[in-house]
């Protein structure tokens, strides 16, 4: 992959933690390259480092060493504002535990972002309402987290990510609490989401999830142990294929 | 060998806990040693007046009756020789005077003072003998000066005044414990008295009587003041003391509203504490549980934390308190001595423990209830109470900037603590406002009516008033510190949410601040009237509250900015805590 075409590039990023003998390497050396509209899935066991690549990825979190570029934009150098600000309009993220806010209702949690990137009030509310539309929650607007299921919140967390249109799309394992039927559901939309063109990195040990992507890489030990190009398959027969669904 | 084995473990869990949050236990530690250190003041001032006093008395042969004939003042029923007869009443041992005394105008240092001039003799009176604390007793060409008025009006041995418009000089400076009027007192020689006075006005007479029985002053008193319109005034010792530390009870009043003052930002700010606590509290009550601790093994375990922090808190509160107690108790410099250390009773001392363990016992039981009461599970997993939705604020939060947007939004999520910040910081702007009216009703005082000595007596209530609004804006700040810091703990992940998706540390900031700046306005709001009521129903002026309409209005911004600086530093720690640490540990 040639990073000049690519959204998102890591140059040899490493993750350290601790120092002298506590010292924890979490990623080692890992070089990757996402092209736009490109799928990848990062798979490994708990514990490899995958989800603190994730979160280098998304500048959550400072390599230790190594360069990183999105959107053209070269992430080590930037201070914490300006990650903030990249972070507004070139990603979006989508969380394990969902990481809705309690006491907002589905709408307000997805409009959310696009109010802290200081898009007017009605637009945000006409993106959001648009987005769980299309997430197929449009019956649940005003309804709290606490009132949706696992699933629902999932989905709800995807139109968050996307309610300002991101580069790329950061997911670390989005159905690693969801059920079946659930799972089912979130992996549609990612399906969705790849065949509308939208980037998308997920971190998961999930193999149903893993094998809608364009790429799989294995992770472990914090460093890259194989990555394969696959033809992508779909939620349906994934789903049939592992009995989810008839 | 069990209960060594459980002693052991309830220490270590004490200990641990209380080095991980060593920040929220200094915070309970000064809540709780502020409030301490005041009831210890409010009570060691309360018996403050009676040593001085006593000293004062034994030093200048205190009379047991001081009485004054006034002819015309009262009434005349009664003459002179029936006055001077009482100094071979029944039950009297000793006795001096009549000494003559004028009203007379001295002018000192740029002050012109009515006054009560007493005119003594050479020798040494066997009652009321005035102590000299600096020069020489009266003589011709030279006053005596009593300690209190020289100290108000700043005149020292040597210097010259005009008394009546003739030039002498303060011979003397000497203290009493008999002040026959409410007036400045001084005393020069029989000879010069005669000369100032205005040979227009009748002389008035002080005689001062020691009974052979103490106990029987006053029925001595009763038997020999005569009917309403008799020529004169028979005081007992008692009642001179009473006048006398009619400042310190000023004091003791404002202390004591101090006291409940302090005792209502306290609970404010204990309530916070407790509550703040709660969550981490009852997540830590089902991990105990979890392990195998009964509920009373648990309820031990808390106890013991909030009982060592309170010993400590009572320790510090006390030892400040007797430290301060000095600097409110130096009103009478017309008393012998300072009031010096007061007395650390055992009663001072066990109403400060007794208030300290209430308070270790409030932040025990709630979460040990609560945690006895829900399962394990519950208390591990879900142990916050839930944020409130206030939609019509979050509705109108859309509309405005990313700041203030965080900043209704982080306030609604918990209103009842916004509303135990606002009573905090209202008392606090409440306390200010009323010791402004009170000082600025002492500059009018002066302005108005020249009393030099009411003035100085006005500048010690001043005294009291200004560390007790010191001490309440300090508990009140305290409060604020904490209510921040328990708010940026309880926004850690919305805060870490809003990050990850665009916020910067800055809007976070603002908006963690900007939390506490509306409950700030509110209060500052509020405090004005309340400060002002405060006054009025202290036996202030109503028509001195009436403070430059700046002063009050300039409460606002000063609060605002205060409180914008105080939250600051907790608000910058909250927004830049690593997203990823708070998301994942979730």
């Amino acid at each position: 992959m040639n990073s000049n075409s690519s959204v998102l590039s890591a140059r040899e990023l490493v993750k350290d933690y601790g120092s002298g003998a506590a010292l924890v390497r979490a990623v080692r050396d890992v070089t990757l390259d996402v092209a736009s509209g490109e799928s990848v899935a990062i798979v490994g066991p708990s514990g490899c480092g995958k989800s603190t690549l994730l979160y280098l990825l998304g500048g959550l979190e400072r390599p230790t060493a190594g360069t990183l570029q999105l959107a053209g934009v070269q992430l080590e150098r930037l201070p914490e504002a300006g990650l903030a600000r990249l972070r507004r309009h070139a990603l979006g993220f989508v969380f394990q535990a969902f990481h809705l806010v309690d006491e907002l209702t589905a709408l307000e949690n997805v409009e959310l972002p696009a109010l802290l990137a200081g898009a007017s009030p009605h637009n945000a509310r006409v993106r959001a309402v648009e987005l769980l539309a299309r997430v197929g929650l449009a019956d649940r607007v005003g309804h709290l987290p606490s009132a949706l299921s696992g699933g629902q919140r999932q989905r709800v967390a995807i139109a968050r990510a996307l309610v300002n249109e991101p580069a790329v799309v950061l997911a670390d394992e989005p159905t690693g609490n969801l059920d079946g039927a659930a799972t089912t559901d979130v992996l549609r939309l990612f399906e969705q989401l790849h065949a509308d063109g939208q980037t998308l990195v997920v971190v998961t040990h999930d193999e149903r999830i893993a094998a809608t992507a364009d790429r799989l890489i294995t992770m472990r030990d914090g460093e890259f142990m194989d990555e394969a190009r696959l033809t992508g398959g779909s939620a349906r027969s994934l789903g049939a294929m592992t009995g989810l669904e008839g | 060998m069990r209960v060594a084995g459980r002693l052991l473990f309830v220490c270590r869990l004490v200990r641990g806990d209380i080095k991980r949050r060593r920040v929220q236990s200094v915070l309970l530690l000064a809540m709780i040693a502020t409030t301490t250190t005041t009831l210890t003041l409010a009570l060691a001032l309360h018996w403050v007046t009676d040593s001085p006093f006593a000293r004062t008395r034994a030093a200048t042969k205190g009379p047991d009756v001081a009485g004054l004939f006034e002819p015309g003042f009262h009434g005349n029923v009664g003459t002179y020789q029936q006055f001077v007869a009482l100094r071979r009443a029944s039950g009297v041992l000793a006795s001096s005077g009549p000494y003559p005394i004028a009203s007379l105008e001295l002018s000192a240092r740029g002050h012109l003072v009515r006054v009560h001039a007493e005119g003594r003799d050479r020798q040494s009176a066997a009652v009321d003998q005035p102590l000299l604390t600096a020069g020489s007793w009266a003589a011709p060409g030279g006053v005596v000066i009593e300690r209190g008025f020289a100290d108000a009006l700043g005149v020292h041995v040597g210097d010259p005044i005009l008394l009546n418009g003739r030039q002498l000089a303060v011979r003397g400076i000497a203290l009493t414990s008999a002040v026959p009027t409410s007036d400045p007192l001084i005393w020069v020689t029989r000879s010069a008295l005669l000369a100032s006075a205005d040979k227009s006005r009748p002389l008035w007479y002080a005689l001062n009587l020691k009974l052979s029985d103490p106990a029987s002053v006053p029925a001595f008193t009763n038997a020999h003041n005569g009917g309403p319109n008799t020529a004169w005034f028979l005081e007992s010792s008692q009642g001179i003391r009473a006048d006398d530390s009619a400042t310190i009870s000023e004091e003791q009043q404002l202390l004591q509203v101090g006291s409940a003052l302090l005792a209502m930002i306290a609970v404010a700010g204990i309530a916070v504490l407790v509550g703040g606590r709660m969550a981490e509290q009852t997540r830590r009550v089902g991990l105990l549980k979890a392990v195998g601790a009964t509920p009373r093994l648990v309820a031990m375990v808390l106890l013991a934390e909030n009982l060592l922090l309170a010993i400590a808190a009572t320790i510090v509160g006390v030892v400040v308190g007797r430290l301060i107690a000095p600097a409110l108790t130096s009103p009478g410099n017309s008393l012998l001595g300072s009031a010096g250390s007061p007395a650390l009773t055992l009663t001072t001392v066990a109403l400060a423990a007794a208030l300290a363990l209430a308070v270790a016992a409030a932040a025990t039981i709630l979460p040990a209830l609560r945690g006895a009461r829900t399962s394990t599970i519950t208390a591990l997993n879900d142990p916050a109470r839930p944020p409130q939705r206030r939609p019509r604020l979050t509705a109108l939060s859309a509309r405005l900037p990313v700041p203030l947007l965080l900043a209704v939004r982080l306030a609604a999520r918990r209103p009842r603590r916004m509303l135990l910040s606002i009573a905090s910081m209202a008392i606090a702007v409440a306390t200010v406002i009323a010791t402004l009216a009170q000082s600025h009703a002492t500059v009018l005082g002066v302005q108005i009516a020249g009393n030099i000595l009411a003035a100085s007596r006005h500048n010690s209530v001043d005294h009291v008033a200004n560390v007790l609004s010191v001490i309440l804006l300090v508990i009140a700040a305290i409060n604020l510190l904490f209510a921040t810091w328990a708010s940026v703990m309880d926004a850690q992940r919305p805060t870490a949410l809003a990050r990850a998706l665009g916020a910067t540390p800055r809007q976070i900031t603002a908006g963690l601040a900007g939390a506490q700046l509306g409950p700030a306005l509110i209060a500052a709001v509020l405090g004005i009237p309340i400060g002002l009521v405060m006054y009025i129903a202290a036996d202030g002026n109503e028509a001195t509250a009436h403070l430059p309409i700046l002063w009050p209005l300039a409460a606002i911004p000063i609060t605002l900015i205060a409180v914008a600086a105080l939250t600051a530093i907790p608000a910058r720690i909250g927004a830049h805590r690593p997203i990823a640490e708070v998301l994942r540990s979730e």
